[in-house]
């Protein structure tokens, strides 16, 4: 099994279905990328690079989901 | 206290719900300088939580909030950028600020707005919004710090799409939240001027 830190909940995948990227982890939990702000070990990742920054195992990443209203 | 907030300077992006109250509390509590943005007008229907007046509807949000803000404490500097925030001018209009308030509607534009603070902006500290539709339930809003220059309030799922309705109570104290947030940094920072 490999380790992703999300929103500091420790989270299990196989090798198999570890998602390769920012993207594919928001696909996996279900949430739209255009209303998320991404943080991995602390340094912000541009939504446009959403796709082609690479995980690797161990990383602690914040989502920040933003709902509207204001 | 009173210099460092004296020196302090703090951005608000947005005049709304929460920008309105949020540049009220920070004015009321002696923060030196405030830049505020917002490119809309006064409306009838702003009236349930925003902080303007009957005799206000129609003009540009910044104009008014300048003039409320000056009726309240005439020693704040207040800077007025009536322009639609992107991406691009944000680092500029805001360079000087220590914190911003992140106080949109829109959720693509909150999610543009904390990008851009955290990518492009040094050290200055982002205090966003997310969570605040719907009435009671106070204590679910929560300021939390997410990150070293990023802190969220809100209760993270009252969204205007789902819950369908602002009203000035709930909105208040996520605003209220956020300017204490700032507040609190400001106290705690080691910045200078």
């Amino acid at each position: 099994m490999e380790r992703l830190k999300v929103n500091g909940v420790e989270k299990e995948f196989s090798v198999e279905q570890f998602p390769a990227t920012v993207a594919e982890l928001l696909k996996c939990l279900n949430i739209e990328a255009a209303t998320v702000v991404a943080e991995i070990d602390g340094k912000i990742i541009e939504r446009e690079k959403f796709d082609t920054t690479a995980l690797s195992k161990g990383q602690a990443i914040e989502l920040v989901r933003f709902v509207p209203g204001g | 206290m009173k210099e460092k907030l004296k020196n302090a300077v703090v951005g608000i992006a947005g005049l709304g719900g929460l920008g309105s109250n949020v540049a009220i509390a920070l004015a009321r509590t002696g923060v030196g300088k405030l830049i505020v943005a917002d490119f809309d007008k006064v409306e009838a229907s702003n009236l349930n939580r925003q902080q303007y007046f009957v005799d206000q509807i129609g003009r540009s949000k910044v104009e008014c909030m300048i003039e409320n803000l000056r009726r309240i404490n005439p020693d704040v500097k207040v800077e007025g950028h009536r322009v639609k925030l992107t991406g691009e001018n944000i680092p500029e209009i805001f360079s000087e600020a220590q914190v911003i308030a992140e106080c949109f509607d829109k959720a693509d534009a909150k999610q543009m707005i904390v990008e851009t603070v955290l990518g492009k902006m040094g050290k200055a500290i982002i205090v966003s919004v997310s969570g605040l539709a719907g009435y009671g339930k106070s204590n679910a809003i929560q300021t939390r710090r997410i990150s070293e220059r990023l802190i969220l309030v809100g209760d993270n799922e009252s969204g205007i799409d789902s819950v369908k309705v602002l009203t000035a109570a709930r909105v208040g104290i996520a605003a209220n939240h956020q300017a204490n947030a700032i507040v609190e940094v400001i106290l705690n920072s080691v910045w200078k001027d």
